[in-house]
């Protein structure tokens, strides 16, 4: 028996080396990428002694290993093969137990004949802020120090790119023609995508598709046409009333430019039609506007925009409109806290760390969102019934010193909302960073960011029922100090604060709106962290960290939780 | 060149944005105003027509009209049988659509020939609005009625009945019956024998030689109306129906099929039991069993039907009473 165990492993280890000596031998034909993440963590939750708690443990620790192992595959110069299995092991499993594998990612890309590049299976995909865009709604500036290093798990294990891409299943392609006269270039892209199977009953067989075409004339006028339709495969379930929504958009932008000043002209314009084939209840149709115009100083780098914004109230996107964060589901980890087991809320503290409460597909529907983190653009950009100015200014400094950036919303809805009073929102948010090491001369970094978001909600009425004031203030701060070569000690602070009242509409399945939910919101947010890490590469980090979380709010059980964390991560 | 086109481009963006249809007189979802302003009634609770006669198929409508939207519940009650009736709704106006009556109960006894009281109420609001509204004839529901028990005993059925303590298997004609005035009370403590005491309603006590009843066992209904008694659950009630498939004008075991539904009885009140006669099994002593004639369903041989009040002879005295038997098409009863 023991002897037969050895020659397994032998054989293995051996057609192990065997296809990695095969992958160095033909240089590039075989490729092995992807990550490796070990995580221990001990996290702890506790209430005021007021508090009648005995049921709800005081800690909890947790761990795993995981490795992403890809293996990219290249048959010839023109075609590339990925394929990516997880293996996870939750430590404290034992003989294999807590062990699973997953199939990660999978897709064939290349390029036809020199000129058509295309991508099956596994795709990362966007084309326009108002057709398919993942916006990040739910994140008005950025993460810092500590947190960063958790929000960028999330968003690995999310599949989020800094691109604003959705990951699904399907195939793109794309391909430009290059003219000599009075048109630089065409480019075309097109996608389809399988939103969901259907069940052979009542669920359809879901699509999504699209494409667009941008006609370059030249670097100072481009122009685009866009459409992305989600369609039901009519005959592949039992019923007939097939959903569609359907959006067509133009975008363009003009350039300008002098030796000391840059201007550009950029928008977007579209229509969008949401229906079910069988009915003409619940069929919605509208339009938008959006456009901005920008100018740079070159000498100064200062930059400033100002914008129109008119989004109808019936305007459908579902590539554009469905959530990263959906705010209907629960926290995994203290789901429920006290004596009553009541259901913890979600915090912004969840929202770092939690990757459960992230939404990957696009679906028709509005998912729910939080007044209080975002109530002026929920759905981003796309966001329906919003009409108004939009403005920003920034600053980066030639030398790398300082970065700024303030940006101001000042939009009010379209139509209302159980009366003829509109809401009027505004929100101000402005983030820096100062790479302090540049300016002291240091050769060890020392880089401070900060950032600020304001929301105010209003309504005004002569009836109190009608009124409605809401404000949000969300700000950070974060230091990365590199004390010594490659080892940074770092610190941060994200505090959110929230006061007032606000109607919140409640929808049917057909997201018409059935009713009002008043909710009065009064309280805080606080999370201190602060952590050690050591870069063995950009790569590759080690880092061990603690955060301190307050959670306080009115009508609410106030609780603290801390959270020790060992993160060992690497890039390959 | 440029800023023509630029121009152009704010122009034509901002003419696009004009371009919106009128919304200032729109509003999403119910009006605030109505969820939250002041409750007042518009136009009082009317009655479409002082008496009526379901029998007749008539039917009768209220309406009555208030300044939001609201949960509203009309209640008519009987004033006699106390029977009640609950209609409910949610708006500002209540209508021939959403308020209309006839005859049916919400809860039982049935209605008679009588008074009845209409209330009619909104939730979290205090004010009540009330009518009169006289029932001259009760609704008269469609199906065969094996038996009421508004006639007596009927001397062509089968019954038998044990000699145990403290019986009662009779009529019993007062307020407490479901429908109209009687209803059969089947009561006593057997301690020998499951069985207290069984009724055999047969076709030929109505004159027929099977019960004139619909071929499709898929679109028949057998129901009755049974009562629990308070602190009892021990009463089983099984219903026996016998098919004379051969026609001979004898139900022969052996060779034909008898299908039975036993009830047990553990609720308190009176409640309606309804049953597609298609899925009614073949039981013996409970449990299923293949029927020993052509094992086909076909209601139109029905030639008997049992009714046997059973109880477990070690759990003491058993209480059960029956209204109202009867066959439906297609729908179970609705009283």
């Amino acid at each position: 028996m023991k002897n037969r165990t050895y020659y397994q492993l032998v054989g293995i280890f051996t057609l192990f080396n065997a296809f990695l000596s095969l992958g160095q031998a033909t240089t590039k034909k075989v490729e092995f990428v992807g990550a490796a993440r070990s995580e221990m963590s001990q996290l702890g939750l506790s209430t005021a002694a007021t508090v009648n708690d005995t049921i709800t443990p005081g800690k909890l620790s947790s761990g795993h290993a995981l490795i992403d192992l890809g293996v990219k595959i290249t048959p010839n110069s023109s075609t590339e093969i990925l394929g990516m299995i997880r293996i996870n092991n939750a430590f404290g499993g034992f003989w294999g137990s807590g062990v699973t594998f997953d199939v990660r990612q999978l897709y064939v890309r290349g390029v036809v004949a020199n000129a058509f590049r295309y991508q099956i299976g596994n795709i990362d995909y966007k084309l326009s802020p108002f057709t398919c865009f993942n916006h990040d709604a739910d994140r008005l500036i950025p993460v810092t120090g500590v947190q960063r290093i958790k929000q960028d798990i999330v968003d690995y294990e999310t599949f989020h790119t800094k691109n604003n891409t959705w990951r699904q299943q399907g195939a793109a392609v794309d391909f430009g023609v290059n003219f000599s006269k009075f048109v630089e270039s065409i480019k075309f892209n097109g996608f389809i995508m399988r939103l969901n199977p259907s069940n052979l009953g009542n669920v359809f067989e879901r699509f999504y598709g699209g494409g667009n075409m941008i006609v370059t004339q030249s670097k100072y006028f481009s122009v685009g046409i866009n459409h992305a339709s989600a369609f039901d495969l009519i005959g592949s379930a039992t019923t007939a009333n097939a959903y569609r929504n359907n959006v067509s958009t133009v975008t363009y932008q003009l350039t300008g430019a002098t030796k000391k000043w840059k201007a550009q002209l950029a928008g977007e314009t579209g229509i969008s039609s949401s229906f079910y084939t069988n009915t003409t209840e619940n069929t919605l149709s509208d339009f938008f506007v959006d456009g901005k115009l920008s100018i740079a100083h070159k000498p100064t780098k200062l930059r400033a925009d100002v914008g129109y914004l008119n989004v109808g109230a019936d305007f459908r996107s579902i590539g554009a409109q469905s959530r990263r964060v959906d705010f209907s589901r629960q926290n995994t980890v203290y789901e429920r806290y006290t004596n009553d087991q009541v259901v913890r809320p979600l915090s912004t503290y969840d929202l770092f760390q939690n990757n459960v409460l992230y939404n990957n597909s696009i679906a028709p529907g509005l998912a729910k969102h939080n007044v209080a983190y975002n109530n002026v653009l929920p759905y981003g950009k796309a966001t329906f019934n919003r009409k108004g100015v939009y403005t920003s200014v920034g600053f980066t400094d030639s030398t790398g010193i300082i970065n700024a950036q303030v940006d101001g919303y000042f939009l009010s809805e379209i139509r209302g909302q159980g009366t003829l009073n509109l809401r009027k929102f505004a929100m101000v948010k402005a983030v820096s960073a100062v790479n302090v090491h540049k300016l002291l001369k240091w050769k060890k970094d020392v880089v401070f960011t900060a950032g600020a978001a304001f929301q105010e909600t209003k309504r005004s009425s002569d009836f109190v029922f009608e009124r409605i004031q809401l404000a949000s203030l969300l700000y950070n701060a974060g230091i990365d100090l590199e004390f010594a070569d490659q080892f940074h000690l770092m610190l941060g602070i994200n505090c959110f604060q929230v006061k007032g009242n606000e109607s919140v509409a409640d929808r049917d399945e057909n997201d018409v709106v059935v009713n009002f939910n008043e909710i009065h919101l009064n309280g805080n947010e606080r999370i201190y962290s602060t952590g050690v890490k050591y870069d063995f590469s950009d790569k590759i980090f080690l880092t061990a960290m603690v955060d301190w979380f307050d959670f306080n709010y009115q009508d609410t059980t106030p609780y603290k939780m801390n959270q020790f964390m060992i993160i060992y991560s690497m890039k390959f | 060149m440029k800023t023509i086109f630029i121009s152009l481009t704010v122009l034509l963006t901002l003419f696009i944005a004009s371009c919106r249809k009128d919304e200032i007189n729109k509003f999403d979802g119910p009006s605030l105003a109505e969820n939250y302003g002041k409750f007042a009634i518009i136009d009082s609770l009317a009655v479409s027509r002082d008496s009526v006669d379901f029998s007749a198929g008539e039917t009768v409508y209220f309406t009555a009209a208030v300044n939001k939207t609201s949960d509203w519940k009309i209640k008519i009650t009987g004033m006699s049988s106390g029977a009640v009736k609950e209609i409910t709704g949610l708006g500002k106006d209540i209508t021939l659509n959403e308020a209309t009556w006839n005859g049916s109960i919400s809860q039982f006894p049935m209605f008679k020939s009588e008074w009845c009281s209409v209330q009619l109420t909104f939730t979290g609001e205090d004010d009540t609005l009330n009518k009169m509204v006289k029932v001259i004839q009760p609704k008269v529901n469609q199906g065969y009625v094996i038996t009421d028990f508004e006639s007596g005993l009927n001397s062509g059925w089968g019954s038998f009945i044990q000699s145990g303590a403290d019986m009662d298997f009779q009529i019993h004609t007062d307020n407490f019956a479901p429908q109209q005035n009687a209803y059969l009370n089947m009561a006593g403590t057997v301690n020998w024998d499951w069985l207290i005491g069984m009724f055999n309603f047969k076709a030929s006590a109505d004159g027929h030689v099977v019960f004139p009843l619909n071929a499709n066992p898929n679109a028949l209904y057998f129901n009755a109306m049974v009562y629990g008694e308070p602190g009892l659950i021990n009463s089983l009630v099984l219903f026996r129906f016998q098919e004379d498939e051969n026609a001979d004008g004898t139900f022969t075991a052996a060779s034909e099929d008898e299908y039975a539904y036993q009830v047990t009885v553990n609720w308190v009140g009176w409640k309606l039991i309804s049953i597609k006669y298609a899925d009614i099994e073949s039981l013996v002593n409970g449990s299923p069993v293949l029927p020993n004639g052509n094992q086909t369903h076909n209601p139109d041989k029905i030639s008997q039907v049992d009714m046997l009040h059973l109880a477990n002879p070690n759990s003491g005295f058993a209480s059960a009473k029956v209204d109202y038997l009867i066959f439906t098409e297609n729908t179970p009863l609705i009283p």
